[in-house]
């Protein structure tokens, strides 16, 4: 009697302590999830962050990009201004040249200029003697060559000034004879800013 | 028990390292597309271009057959240590010429854009012109443009410092 009654003692002892290990285990397991969920919570929050200053990073470079692309243009325009029909030089000034501008053709260009004033996509385009020294004079068809700026098309508006160097050549009587005559000049354009 | 807990760290060791190397990488891509995009501006630059062709089309006070040479002809002529009309030396009327107008269109000085320049003019056997002004500085806009006559062959460097 007094065997089996220990024996039972026993048996109850190892079950409590098997039910104790058991929920060790259960709360490690628990635990572990719980670690888990909040390390995935914690990945998941940082990539949301760093998602979200990006994008606005992105969408507050919006209105500079936009600006950025306008200065763009107006730098390929320029490049592009001085070769095109209605500004350069092309054979009368001896070979095909690059960067030269026919000064004469521009000033009858000028006084035309009201067909061509959407046609560049651009509110401000001039030319400006810079050698031999510039005195600020702009040009008119009176004081034409004794002057030193070509303003072709004037919008009054805000923007950026984009420019390139060019030859501006001219005939002139020398000598009782015409000869050819380039200086330097500056060829500015200006593009509005993006509001 | 002891050695299964080592091995465990040791793997987490290990995975911590690896993400550590990962965001390295990370970092170097991105360090060195910037760093490449910085040098970019060291390059031909199309303003630096067109002042080249510009001023070689420029008309000198050098005469020849009552006929005013181009820096481009007035290159060829103090090469060959020609005299201009009324016995103008023409490798000084280029130096000159060619001074003022840079002065004038660069604008070179300490608290200027632009801190200073070199123009260097040479044919395949010597130097015939060179021109160097202001500080010399690692961030620049260049351009080289060769035109050539006859056999000849002329090079032009032009490089702004800023």
């Amino acid at each position: 009697m007094v065997i089996k009654k220990g024996f039972l003692k026993r048996k109850k002892a190892q079950m409590k302590n098997k039910e104790i290990f058991q929920l060790l285990h259960k709360k490690n397991g628990q635990m572990k999830i719980q670690q888990m969920s909040f390390m995935l919570l914690g990945v998941f929050l940082f990539f949301a962050l760093v998602g979200m200053i990006i994008l606005t990073i992105k969408f507050s470079d919006l209105k500079q990009s936009a600006t950025d692309l306008e200065e763009q243009n107006a730098m390929l325009l320029v490049t592009k201004l001085a070769n095109s029909p209605e500004f350069s030089c092309g054979e009368a000034y001896g070979n095909q040249k690059t960067d030269c501008i026919d000064e004469d053709k521009v000033m009858m260009l000028k006084e035309n200029i009201n067909k061509y004033v959407n046609f560049w996509g651009v509110s401000n385009i001039e030319i400006k003697r810079i050698y031999p020294e510039n005195k600020n004079i702009e040009c008119t068809l009176s004081n034409y060559p004794n002057c030193d700026t070509i303003k072709l098309i004037n919008k009054s508006s805000s923007g950026y000034d984009k420019f390139n160097f060019v030859a501006l050549c001219r005939k002139e009587n020398y000598k009782d004879s015409v000869v050819n005559k380039c200086e330097i000049a500056k060829l500015i354009i200006r593009y509005e800013e993006i509001k | 028990m002891i050695n299964k807990k080592n091995t465990k760290a040791q793997e987490e060791m290990v995975g911590f390292a690896l993400i550590l190397i990962l965001v390295a990488i990370i970092f170097i891509v991105l360090l060195s597309s910037y760093i490449k995009k910085s040098n970019s501006d060291n390059v031909v630059s199309p303003e630096v271009n067109s002042f080249v062709q510009a001023f070689l089309q420029y008309t000198t006070k050098c005469e020849q057959d009552s006929e005013n040479l181009t820096i481009q002809r007035l290159i060829f002529k103090c090469q060959e240590k020609e005299i201009c009309s009324y016995n103008m030396n023409s490798c000084k009327v280029l130096n000159d010429t060619l001074k003022s107008i840079i002065k004038e269109s660069w604008n070179v000085g300490e608290e200027n854009p632009v801190k200073g320049y070199s123009l260097i003019i040479f044919s395949e056997n010597a130097q015939i012109l060179n021109l160097t002004e202001g500080v010399v500085t690692n961030n620049y806009k260049g351009s080289e443009q060769d035109f050539g006559k006859g056999d000849e062959f002329i090079s032009i460097l032009f490089n702004a410092y800023s």
